[in-house]
């Protein structure tokens, strides 16, 4: 395969089949449509590209922006086209809930803007949403703006009439499968996929998924959030269910481990979803008699959307399910020290402190930020930021055992930690500053600021 | 049959146990009229506690200053002048309050924009003053020339604070001076150091969001660093209040609810609001639009829960947690908390006056379950066992005529009852005269709640109420944790009805478990109230 631009490589994404033992359907064909395997990672590049194409030239021409509200993988694509053509991309967000994407957006040049939370004490003349409040300013005269309007733009959807659904179609030897199960963010692709499977074979059922109310999953709304998308048509859906962010991560780690799949968890929840519709449907009756005659006796066929990849979840999964991310605890973390250890960890109060200061020189280590340390320390002292100094001491002592050393962190908690540590560790002659900096400055002993 | 939709109160056991006091509940409200206002001073004490204890576990220390504007009482103030706390005032009525409860000047803070009154009792009592404005700063160092006092202890109050790579947007503020205007204020401090003394800065920001509260309290650090930079010696940083308050019991209830107010606003079932109002929501060609305009009365994370989580975030541009940073730059941290500190501290009791059908002239909401009812046009608060058969005939014809609600009078207005005012949707709690049994049992009613007032707009709920069951004239309707905000923030004497009285009330003893029978109640009236006073002397009931 040879193309011009990354762009032609937008679209022809495959359709795998998922293996019957891992979902364990026994009448039905699962297939996975792997958007992921778009140029820019994700779904959202054949609609950011068809929004945006039509307008990127003169928009380079006139020195406007291209803006969307996006948090994720829309703003993302678009960060990329723009980027391409020399215009800037600039994303308003509600709340960016992936620090990733953002670190990911900043990386690709975007300017990113989070809108604020919402009020603490109830403003009753604040009853506009960010949304409109956003148009309004896109729509005064002159704005400077080319604003592809994901949630209202036709061009989402139309990217996928001409794209994933025929594709779709033409993977199942011009049929239409009899379920389409997408989740629904913008519902430019499920309502662009699930009018073209339709105009095939109007008996295909489809399915939204939406994310749990008191859940989040990256890149689909609330079965409310979904009523403020113009894009959004209830009766799009034969089913629209809810999918937790637990079961979305299930979905994807069974993606992952067992079908090869490396997909967020946004693929997982229609993953999840899929299975746990078709599974009640899955001893369903023999073909009728107008069934197709070329379609195997009683299998039937299912698709779902892979949205995008999986790197960008790391820290999702970590604060959901940090057990699926444990490592062994390493040997010489200070996570290994027992209170018992703590307690007996050799200290010394401030003011022999500061006489042992002035006769034995000992490494004086400041744990605190640099930030902290620049401020105001005790004189002499090194500063070795905590996290710094962990990593330094797992691999063995950083310094001589010749020379005595005073550990100062704020309370003297830290310090007492891995004066204890060193101390196992082997090093003869560790102290921790008790009551730390605190109490080495209400005993008003000086600390400088260089 | 659809499950009504109720928003249970969150009810804890001191709370809960108050509610269960029928006898007491009715023998107060049968002395001292409707509505009235009781307040639980032992709770507050227990809640400046849970503050205090994330405090210790982040190893920080500083002022637990109860924003006084959330609640009137002096029983609360009182109760809280014999702990620990501080308190802050954002009126001259405020701080006269607060002194006269007991609170030194030490412990008070005024925060705010000041009248000339305001800033001059703060500059003669020796309050802390957190200055709102360079104007502010100016007019309170020419009082302590003038009038030769010592000098006075001064914060800042800051405000649009920008945060690396991501803007993190931030509503606009009307209050504080903006941080990028910090250099000129701090000029004017130098020029009035013979007045003032900076120890510290800090910022009240009007959001639930914990990433704008990180952007703003790095920012005080900062700022912090900026002054230690230019010879002060600031100590404190104040991180304001908003930690907010959970009302619900139930979050599911919470999201079911909202759910149908959105079907409701897009016209996909039936309006379930007097005269289809729909909290800020509306229908455009099918799509949503508008923002709810309701307090997020579930909130998982509130109170001192959120000042835990709000200082285990990472500062955005240091990356150390925000306890870390206050803690290993030897600052102290002040809080505000309002609403947080009266959490579970306060019910306003209403009587229930008159119960009728209304007619079902708008398409109103379809009532599902069998609407049971007392259609007694007046106040016979006598219910007689016949009613029983006589209901359930009514019930069937109204079930005939089509789809009704109840409408249910109370003795008390809109603005003593500020949670719809504030946005705050939770079901009352019904507190029968009789006891139960004595009555028959109607099962689930849908109702609007109606002020005393010759108003239209006067509607103590915008919204249809699920109650388990009818309330009857002579019963009392009991809303409960409005001491934030929600209690007499508002209330005025309009058409002369009565302000509601106020009372505290207390148990000997910790609040009780479920399980062990309540310890009895006492009361006297709020003014009444001091915390050392032998609390036996006074009224129980
Ligand atoms: C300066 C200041 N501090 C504290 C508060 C109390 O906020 P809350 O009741 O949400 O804790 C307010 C509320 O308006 C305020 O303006």
């Amino acid at each position: 395969m040879r193309f011009e631009r990354i762009t032609d490589a937008i679209g022809n994404t495959p359709l795998v089949r998922i293996d019957p033992s891992v979902h364990g359907l026994r009448t039905i064909d699962l297939y996975a449509k792997l958007e992921m395997l778009n140029p820019f990672g994700s779904v959202k590049d054949r609609a950011a590209w068809n929004m945006v194409r039509p307008g990127l030239s003169a928009a380079a021409d006139e020195d406007r922006t291209v803006i969307e509200l996006s948090s994720g993988n829309t703003a993302k694509a678009l960060a990329v086209l723009a980027g391409m053509h020399g215009v800037p991309f600039k994303t308003v967000t509600n709340r960016m809930r992936i620090p990733e994407i953002k670190d990911l957006l900043l990386l690709l040049g975007a300017e990113v803007e989070e809108l604020p939370g919402q009020t603490e004490c109830l403003d009753p003349t604040n009853t506009d949403d960010p949304l409109t409040a956003f148009h309004q300013t896109l729509t005064e005269p002159g704005s400077a703006y080319l604003y592809t309007d994901q949630y209202y733009n036709d061009r989402n959807t139309q990217a996928h009439v001409e794209g994933t659904g025929p594709e779709i179609v033409k993977d199942l030897d011009g049929r239409a499968p009899d379920w389409f199960i997408a989740c629904v963010g913008t519902a430019g692709s499920s309502t662009g996929v699930a009018r073209v499977l339709r105009e095939h074979d109007p008996r295909v059922e489809v399915v939204g998924l939406v994310s749990h109310k008191a859940d989040f999953v990256p890149g689909i709304r609330t079965i409310d959030e979904v009523q403020e998308v113009g894009l959004f048509d209830p009766g799009t859906y034969g089913t629209i269910a809810s999918v937790t962010a637990d079961e979305a991560i299930d979905g994807m780690l069974t993606l992952a481990r067992r079908c090869g799949i490396l997909a967020g968890p946004t693929s997982g929840a229609a993953y999840f979803g899929a299975v746990r519709h078709l599974r009640e449907l899955d001893d369903g009756p023999a073909p009728g008699p107008d069934s197709d005659p070329d379609r195997p006796a009683g299998r039937r066929t299912a698709v779902f959307i892979v949205c995008d990849r999986i790197e960008s979840y790391l820290g999702y999964v970590r604060q959901r399910r940090p057990e699926l991310l444990g490592r062994p605890p390493q040997p010489n973390s200070v996570a290994t020290v027992s209170d018992a250890e703590v307690r007996g960890a050799p200290d010394i109060g401030v003011e022999d402190a500061r006489r042992w200061i002035e006769h034995d020189r000992p490494l004086v280590v400041d744990l605190r930020s640099p930030f902290a340390y620049t401020a105001l320390h005790i004189a002499g002292s090194v500063n070795i930021v905590d996290e710094l100094f962990g990593e330094l001491v797992r691999g063995g002592l950083p310094f001589s055992k010749s020379r005595p050393v005073l550990l100062a962190c704020p309370v003297g908690e830290q310090s007492a930690k891995y004066a204890a540590l060193l101390a196992r560790m082997g090093h003869p002659d560790v102290r921790s500053l008790r009551g730390g900096i605190i109490a080495w400055r209400d005993a008003g002993a000086p600390l400088v600021r260089e | 049959m659809d499950v009504p939709l109720y928003l249970e109160p969150r009810l804890e056991s001191r709370l809960a146990s108050l509610l269960r006091a029928r006898t007491f509940l009715h023998t107060l409200a049968g002395g001292l009229g409707s509505p009235l206002n009781v307040v639980l001073p032992d709770r507050i004490a227990e809640n400046l506690a849970a503050f205090r204890a994330v405090y210790r576990r982040h190893h920080l220390s500083g002022g637990i200053f109860f924003a006084h504007k959330a609640n009137r009482s002096s029983a609360l103030v009182r109760r809280l002048a014999a702990t620990e706390a501080a308190v802050d005032v954002a009126s001259l009525g405020e701080l006269q309050h607060a002194l006269g409860s007991g609170f030194v000047p030490d412990r008070i803070m005024a925060t705010g924009p000041k009248n000339p009154e305001f800033l001059w009792l703060a500059a003669r009592s020796g309050t802390t003053v957190n200055i709102d404005s360079p104007a502010e700063l100016g007019q309170l160092a020419a009082l302590v020339r003038d009038y030769g006092l010592p000098r006075l202890r001064i914060l800042l109050r800051l405000s649009g604070f920008c945060a690396p790579g991501v803007r993190l947007l931030t509503r606009q503020s009307r209050f504080g001076t903006a941080e990028a205007e910090l250099d000129g204020l701090l000029k004017s401090v130098e020029r009035h150091r013979d007045a003032v003394e900076l120890t510290g800065v800090g910022y009240h920001l009007d959001t639930t969001s914990p990433a704008e509260k990180a952007v703003a309290l790095e920012g005080c650090v900062k700022a912090l660093d900026t002054c230690r930079a230019r010879g002060f010696t600031p100590r404190a940083v104040d991180i304001g209040g908003g930690f907010g308050t959970d009302y619900l019991a139930d979050g599911a209830q919470w999201q079911r609810y909202t759910t149908e107010l959105t079907n409701a606003a897009l016209g996909t079932r039936p309006p379930m609001t007097w005269r289809r109002h729909t909290y800020g929501l509306r229908n455009e060609n099918g799509t949503l639009r508008g923002a709810l305009a309701l307090y997020p009365a579930h909130r998982p994370t509130a109170g001192a829960q959120y000042l835990d989580t709000l200082l285990s975030l990472p500062a955005p541009s240091l990356g150390r947690p925000l306890a870390t940073l206050l803690l290993e730059n030897l600052y102290e941290l002040h809080t505000e908390p309002g609403r947080a500190l009266v959490d579970q501290c306060g019910v306003t009791l209403a009587r229930v006056l008159e119960v009728r059908r209304t007619e079902a002239t708008d398409r109103t909401e379809a009532t599902d379950h069998t609407e049971p009812s007392d259609r007694r046009e007046a106040t016979d608060d006598r219910p007689e066992p016949s009613d029983r058969t006589d209901n359930a005939d009514r019930a069937g014809t109204a079930g005939r005529t089509g789809p009704g609600h109840l409408l249910v009078r109370l003795d008390a207005n809109a603005d003593d009852i500020g949670l719809e005012e504030h946005g705050v949707l939770v079901d009352p709690v019904l507190v029968p005269r009789t006891a139960p049994g004595g009555a028959p049992d109607t099962g689930p009613v849908t109702c609007y709640l109606a002020g005393n007032l010759c108003l239209e707009a006067d509607m103590i709920t915008r919204r249809a109420v699920h109650l388990p069951s009818a309330p009857r004239p002579g019963d009392l309707l009991a809303f409960a944790n409005t001491a934030g905000y929600c209690m007499d923030f508002s209330a005025d004497e309009a058409q002369q009805q009565p302000v509601a009285r106020k009372v505290a009330v207390w148990q000997d003893g910790p609040a009780d478990d479920t399980g062990r029978e309540d310890a009895s109640w006492h009361w006297c009236l709020d003014e009444q109230y001091w915390p050392h006073v032998n609390r036996r002397t006074k009224g129980s009931a």
